[in-house]
């Protein structure tokens, strides 16, 4: 009898841990969720122990796995094709996104890479039913530029899906670039053209 | 005539190298809205892109562009960065800054921005005397005064125009009508329109404001280029977008 008492003390222990976590989970808001995404970049950025050409590959990839952690690669990719990405297969959406993937860690790991030192100041957070912005500035000696960031919400949390720097969007970017080369061009000549630019980085670290 | 056409191409330079630096400088207090586009309207509409027609030309001028900051740009920008401490440079920098100071004047207070506008004069009046006739800035070091950047176009912007045509300039870059007529104004609050010099001296100025301005920015240009599948677009979408948000942040 008493052991079935416990037993049941225990179930709900368990059943209450698992409802304040994930209610935690669910009031963890968008500039809670960036926060330690960013304190990991920058800790990693200005780890001694990761820094120059010899730790390069290392350092990419914790950092694109903390990146990960905060970014929706694929909800970037869907919003970067627009109208295209309700034409092309499943296999195709899969392969661009991880090209895409290869891009961004190209473009701007290798900026982030310069910018250690660097004090992040959060300034703003507006929320707007299942998207949210978190604007924030980057100091470098007196040099301040502000940094937003767009976010959605999704089964795992708040997700950035978009960087707006100076009040100029990434993907917005992107998107009309290719919107621009998709009007000459079909899906997978753009595909081979961002196959080629990632080429380019390789070519290039090399060379070193 | 040619003479005012020059100056009007210089002050388009000195301008829009300026408006980007200040920027830089200046901290937004509160976000921007960026929530109310979710980019997923299909069709191109005139709030989220360019219009440019003329797009064929401004390619011509964008190629034009390139080569010269390879070929000439570049070169003297580094030789020049390699005579000059970054210090003294930076200095020259403040200088032509606190001389244009009348264009952000004037246009403050035509955006009815009073506030902004006596920061612009607070940091004339102290950069000129305590900052040794603007070579320093101690209206930002030891009063915390931001720069306030204003100019014509974005007053324009301000007051409902839109851009018009997109126009990539040889020499200047990325503009549109509503710039273009915005810094042909702003010519007539810059001091160096009154003083009388010949065309050389208006021409030694400007060539050596920008290449100053450049040797102390990053490579914004080469990044670009490496970064983008098509340059001429990439550029053209962020000049676009970077006005626009001025504007957008002077009107709320």
């Amino acid at each position: 009898m008493k052991t079935k008492h416990i037993f049941c003390m225990y179930l709900w222990t368990v059943l209450l841990v698992f409802a304040l976590a994930a209610s935690s989970q669910a009031a963890k808001g968008p500039t809670e969720t960036i926060k330690p995404v960013l304190v990991d970049l920058t800790s990693l950025l200005n780890n001694p122990g990761l820094q120059g050409d010899a730790h390069r590959d290392e350092r990419r990839q914790k950092i694109m796995s903390t990146i990960k952690s905060g970014f929706d690669f694929q909800e970037m990719c869907k919003r970067v094709l627009g109208k295209t990405w309700q034409e092309i297969t499943p296999a195709d959406r899969t392969y661009f996104t991880e090209l895409m993937t290869k891009l961004l860690e190209n473009v701007y790991i290798g900026k982030l890479e310069d910018y250690h030192y660097q004090t992040i100041e959060y300034v703003d957070e507006k929320v707007q039913d299942d998207r949210a912005q978190v604007t924030t500035v980057v100091c470098k000696d007196d040099v301040k530029l502000p940094v937003n960031y767009v976010l959605q919400l999704t089964p795992a949390g708040w997700m950035v899906y978009d960087i707006n720097i100076e009040g100029v969007s990434l993907v917005r970017n992107y998107m009309e670039q290719f919107r621009s080369i998709l009007r000459t061009d079909s899906f997978q000549g753009l595909i081979k053209i961002i196959e080629d630019k990632n080429k380019s980085f390789a070519g290039a670290s090399k060379a070193s | 005539m040619k003479r005012r056409l020059f100056f009007i191409v210089f002050i388009l330079l000195f301008a829009s190298g300026g408006v980007v630096r200040a920027g830089e400088k200046a901290a937004t207090a509160k976000g921007p809205d960026l929530l109310s586009d979710d980019y997923t309207a299909e069709e191109k509409s005139s709030e989220v892109a360019s219009y440019d027609p003329l797009e064929p030309m401004n390619r011509v001028f964008f190629t034009i562009n390139d080569k010269l900051y390879f070929w000439v740009v570049k070169p003297v920008k580094k030789g020049y960065a390699a005579v000059l401490p970054e210090g003294i440079r930076q200095c020259f920098q403040n200088f032509f800054d606190n001389v244009s100071s009348p264009v952000s004047f004037v246009n403050n207070l035509f955006q009815g921005r009073f506030e902004d506008a006596g920061v612009v004069l607070s940091r004339f009046v102290i950069n000129t005397t305590l900052g040794v006739y603007g070579f320093g800035d101690p209206a930002l070091v030891s009063f915390n005064l931001t720069p306030r950047p204003a100019d014509f176009g974005e007053t324009l912007g301000v007051y409902g125009f839109g851009e018009g045509v997109y126009l990539f300039w040889p020499f200047l870059g990325p503009s549109n009508i509503r710039d273009t007529v915005g810094l042909t104004a702003d010519v007539y609050a810059h001091p160096v329109t009154y003083l009388n010099w010949t065309l050389e001296q208006e021409g030694g100025y400007y060539i050596f404001s920008k290449i100053n301005a450049q040797s102390l920015s990053p490579d914004v240009y080469e990044d670009v280029k490496k970064f983008s599948f098509d340059p001429y677009v990439a550029i053209r979408q962020a000049y676009f977008e970077h006005r626009q948000g001025k504007i957008e942040k002077q009107k709320q």
